[in-house]
């Protein structure tokens, strides 16, 4: 099947959509269950202090308290991705706003609100580590001192409250940089941030025996069975995870999130336990949120735009403990380098804890804010050389057969052609009003490999069932998977439901990150579906008599080429319930390179077939006021073949309108304690529709080695990449200067105009 | 926690339910919302005062106005009497929050929040209006500038209820605008704001007035401003002068919505597009509700 000719290509109606639209969708928090309890949180009363004691009896004595738990009560585990670090409930310490001292179970919302106040905790406040790039001082206070005891990965580089050192390493960039004609300096800031999915999240958790079942908003429903297992110290098989509808994600419902405590209160209390989060808890309590980053860039290069050599020091505040961020810092490294042809390069990036929320995966995590930095470097480079950044881009970007920031040999990529494209999609010659300008931002982001793997059963009248550990966020990714096994069995779409985000039904999948769902769960459908066209082929040879490569499937039917009246139904075929595919696919292997010289290797030194992109933005700055208007964002991508047009052009525009809110509205502020000082949608200024620019998407489709099933590559992370690069660009266009501070809020816009740094 | 929660049928059974101690609720766009953000837990006893059909209503006497307390900003930007000669209003309301604020909430309990950032309450100020508040005691009127005390205080007695904004009728020749700093389109809060209200007369402004929104603890009025404009041809070099007043009245503080500086300096952009379009609309020149919306990016 060729590119942009399959049926998701023209038509897609989503099997989740109506109930979506029409209100009659069940998300965790309508679920309800006789007996059922709620659970509340008593958060800690300071970011960073010493727990001295801790009495729950206050507590445990109202009426309608079902359960009171602290961390005495639980087994005395650590958890967390590359550093276990953290505790389910504070032990000993507290390290940031939204730690949890203890849960309650009880009755009723207003009882557990009640019981919570009531336990009574004596701290002896520590100083908080707020700066994160004091944090690495060498007098610091350690906000973990006890690290090394901490099981953890071996790539950690760790020292004092730096989490993670990794650098990026390629030829000498210290020499090179002596030899460029230009060299050109930046330093830039971003603030950190939030995914704000809609649907605060819920988890409500019910034991039968020793077995416990846990409906929870995660878009990792592995990941989170697995961290239960581990925290609580019970076998996975004993654990089941099951999403209702989830209300959106973005990143920050990754990883294990109070599935563990609430489990742990529906055990003590003996009965079903819901948690329901406020929207100010949303904000406080989850430990995923954009990292904030200090970002320094020097560039050498010669005058004709060959650039000779990059160097970049970042820094990364990773909050208070690891989860599943321990990667960031290696992350941001890579995007300091960009899809660019860079002769040698230095890249240093430390991660750092502070008494922060915790900092993780939010929509291709470090990539926006780095590679906002580093795209306005470059135009300042441009600016340096008397080049227009977009030719000084055409110059530079990576092509097939050019080398990477660690050697590795790139194969076909789109890039440049996604830079043509975006272009001219925003007619960048045009003339414009003095306050409009067009600012023009490249990126990338790799294609994550994990194993996944699916079933399909043909059931006894001819319809189908898919099961896949795939979990749905709203992206469509898990929607689309039937109209592909219905092209590969020549059926219907409609023949096939899908049983999915549940851990009990499929085998481990990675979850709805990294872009990985139509890479990595879409390789194991088809190969389940290829597993059954195999055994109705073989079947249907038996029945027609003839050699099964004379055979084809289509329109629900086994018939012979060029017979098409001997045939046989897919539905008689089917008739014994015998019909029933596996599949994993092989996983795609991480590309190769010369790594020798990198510290803190973690797994993202090279890019697996990376997806590639070129947004063009056209604004409007109030000079007066410092507002800035997007009017347009032009974004061209090389994600591959387009398997569903619709599906992948609906993450741009999702990825475009949160990129534009990344750029100059959204942004979390903190006191001098570590505190948010925005925890809610009133002054956490999301965009609104209003808001929003008209954004025209294409797609360059080339196929590439490493590729996902049918040539794909990931398309829900790039789209947040540059767009608020592009539009960086675009506002320094109009001041004549840069904004050198995440987001550029009006107020940044109008200090930089007037000279003074936000 | 509410304990009692009844529903009025007469302005009667409303006042003696305040009498006793209850709190008044219409739309429920600042009680409700308050709760929920922890500002202030709900009241004990509330009443319901949205079902008494006499406190509703938008009526013009005398070429002014009668708001009945539970218009609710969606009624007044679609009334044509205050779109055409109240514009100021209808700018303001036009603005307040979402499109579900603007269709339950109420110019009474708008006005009796007493936020510094109601967008209505600048051009409420500016068209010299008053409360109308009642008791089991009696009725008495009180002019909004002597209502607003600071951020959610009033003047008003706690068994008091506003049943009614009287409005007199501006002059001939009169336009009126509100404009707010906005950084986005919509679900917008005031950070800074502006109104102005002009008569012209044979090419002079004969009566001003400008107040401020979100830049001190409550709506102001700016009389240095309001004198740079009466008495002029309210060319560039007067309004640019009453601008400067409105940056120079303002107290504002430093939060997560704006530094001071910034606050102070754009109330001086703020009020000057005010200006600009209340004159253009005096002089029958037409400039579309909202005019926060018409006159963004304008520059001097």
């Amino acid at each position: 099947m060729g590119a942009g000719t399959t049926a998701a290509a023209t038509t897609f109606i989503r099997g989740d959509g109506k109930e979506k639209v029409t209100g009659v969708g069940r998300y965790t928090a309508d679920l309800t269950m006789t007996g059922m309890a709620y659970a509340k949180f008593r958060y800690t009363d300071h970011p960073h202090a010493r727990i001295l004691r801790i009495d729950t009896t206050k507590a445990r004595a109202v009426p309608g308290v079902v359960a009171v738990l602290t961390q005495e009560d639980l087994p005395d585990v650590r958890f967390g991705g590359l550093v276990l670090d953290r505790t389910l409930f504070a032990k000993d310490v507290v390290r940031f706003e939204g730690e949890i001292v203890a849960g309650v179970a009880a009755l009723t919302e207003e009882i557990a609100a009640e019981a919570a106040a009531l336990i009574e905790v004596d701290y002896e406040p520590l100083p908080a580590i707020t700066d994160f790039v004091a944090a690495m001082e060498p007098d610091a206070p350690l906000i973990h001192p006890d690290w090394a005891s901490y099981e953890r990965d071996e790539g950690m580089v760790a020292s004092g409250n730096t989490i993670s050192y990794s650098t990026i390493v390629k030829g000498d960039a210290d020499a090179a940089m002596a030899q460029a004609d230009v060299v050109v300096k930046g330093r830039y800031e971003s603030d950190a941030s939030q995914g704000v999915p809609i649907e605060p999240r819920a988890v409500l958790a019910e034991w039968r025996g020793d077995e416990v079942t846990i409906w929870s908003s995660t878009q990792v429903p592995y990941a989170a069975r697995a961290g239960v297992a581990q925290t609580l110290q019970i076998p996975e098989a004993n654990v089941r995870v099951v999403v209702p509808l989830l209300g959106g994600g973005f990143g920050a419902k990754c990883d294990l999130h109070f599935e563990a405590q609430v489990a742990a209160l529906a055990r003590a209390a003996r009965r079903p336990v819901k948690l329901v989060f406020s929207r100010e808890e949303e904000f406080r309590a989850i430990a995923q949120r954009r990292e904030g980053i200090v970002m320094e860039f020097e560039t050498g290069a010669t005058r004709d735009g060959h650039l000779l050599a990059r160097k970049a020091r970042l820094v990364l505040d990773k909050g208070a403990y690891c989860g599943e961020g321990g990667f960031l810092g290696q992350m941001a490294a890579m995007h300091a380098c960009g899809p660019y042809q860079i002769d040698n390069v230095f890249v240093e990036s430390y991660l750092n804890y502070t008494n922060h929320q915790p900092s993780g995966s939010v929509r291709a995590p470090t990539a926006p804010q780095v590679c906002w930095g580093l795209e306005q470097h470059m135009d300042e480079v441009a600016r340096e050389l008397g080049i227009d950044p977009v030719e000084l881009r055409r110059r530079t970007v990576i092509e097939k057969g050019a080398e990477g920031p660690t050697r590795q040999i790139f194969d076909e990529v789109g890039i440049k052609q996604t830079l043509e494209r975006a272009v001219e999609m925003i007619g960048y010659d045009r003339e414009l009003p003095q306050d409009e300008a067009i600012g023009v931002a490249v990126g990338w982001w790799p294609c994550m490999p994990a194993p996944s793997g699916a079933y399909i059963h043909l059931n006894g009248d001819g319809s189908g069932t898919i099961v896949t550990g795939s979990q749905e966020n709203g992206s469509g990714a898990v929607m689309a998977m039937p109209t592909y096994v219905a092209e590969e069995l020549g059926m219907d779409p409609h023949d096939f439901t899908l049983l999915y985000q549940d851990t009990a039904a499929a085998n481990w999948d990675m979850g709805s990150c990294g872009s990985q769902t139509t890479f990595n769960s879409g390789r194991a459908i088809l190969a389940a579906a290829v597993d059954v066209r195999d055994q109705l082929l073989d079947a249907a040879a038996a029945e027609l008599e003839v050699d099964r490569g004379d055979l084809e499937l289509a329109e629900g039917r086994v018939r012979v080429k060029g017979s098409p009246d001997r045939s046989v139904s897919i539905a008689s075929l089917a008739e014994g319930d015998t019909i029933h595919g596996k599949g994993s696919g092989e996983v795609p292997e991480v590309p190769t390179g010369d790594t020798g010289g990198c510290v803190g290797r973690l797994g993202n030194e090279t890019f697996l077939a990376p997806q590639l992109i070129t947004q063009a933005a056209h604004v409007k700055v109030d000079r007066e006021t410092g507002v800035v208007r997007v009017l347009k964002v032009a974004a061209a991508h090389d994600c591959g073949v387009i398997l569903n047009r619709i599906g992948a052009d609906g993450q741009v525009t999702g990825g475009v309108v949160m990129g534009v809110g990344l750029a100059i509205s959204e942004g979390t502020q903190l006191d001098e304690e570590g505190r948010q000082r925005n925890p809610h949608l009133l002054d956490y200024k999301l965009i609104t529709c209003s808001d929003a620019p008209e954004i025209e998407v294409d797609w360059i489709q080339i196929p590439t080695a490493g590729a996902g099933p049918r040539g794909s590559k990931g398309v829900g992370e790039p789209p947040q990449v540059p767009t608020a690069g592009a539009i960086a660009n675009a506002i320094a266009k109009v001041l004549g200067t840069q904004v050198r501070h995440l987001p550029m809020t009006p107020e940044r816009v109008w200090s930089a105009s007037r000279g003074v740094e936000g | 926690m509410t304990r009692s929660f009844t529903w009025a049928v007469t302005v009667e059974d409303a006042l003696a339910a305040i009498g006793s101690g209850a709190r008044p609720v219409a739309g429920g766009t600042d009680l409700v919302v308050g709760a929920r953000q922890g500002k202030a837990s709900l009241p004990e006893a509330i009443v319901a005062v949205d079902r008494i059909a006499s406190l509703g209503g938008i009526v013009e006497v005398d070429g002014g106005l009668h708001l009945g307390t539970l218009a609710t900003h969606e009624e007044i930007v679609a009334n044509e009497v205050i779109r055409e000669r109240f514009s100021a209003l209808a700018d303001a309301s036009a603005i307040v929050g979402s499109h579900a604020t603007r269709a339950h909430g109420t110019i009474g309990g708008n006005v009796m929040n007493a936020s510094p950032a109601m967008d209505a309450g600048g051009p409420l100020l500016c068209f010299d209006a008053s409360a109308t508040l009642r008791s089991e005691a009696g009725e008495r009127t009180v002019p909004l500038g002597e209502l607003w005390t600071g951020p959610g205080s009033t003047t008003a007695d706690p068994h008091e209820l506003l049943v009614g904004i009287e409005v007199p009728a501006p002059k001939m020749m009169t336009g009126s605008a509100y404009v707010r700093l906005e950084y986005r389109r919509q679900m917008e809060i005031a950070i800074v704001g502006a109104t102005a209200v002009v008569t012209l007369d044979a090419g002079s402004v004969t009566h001003a007035r400008v107040a401020i929104t979100a830049l001190a603890p409550t709506i102001r009025r700016i009389p240095e401003a309001e004198a740079a404009l009466a008495g002029s041809d309210g060319g560039d070099e007067a309004i640019a002068t009453a601008a400067r007043a409105a940056g120079t009245g303002s107290s504002p503080i430093t939060d997560v919505r704006g530094s001071a500086g910034y606050r102070t300096a754009m109330a001086e952009v703020i009020a000057r597009r005010a200006i600009v379009a209340a004159l253009a609309r005096a002089r029958g020149e037409q400039v579309s509700i909202p005019a926060s919306a018409a006159t963004r990016g304008a520059t001097a």
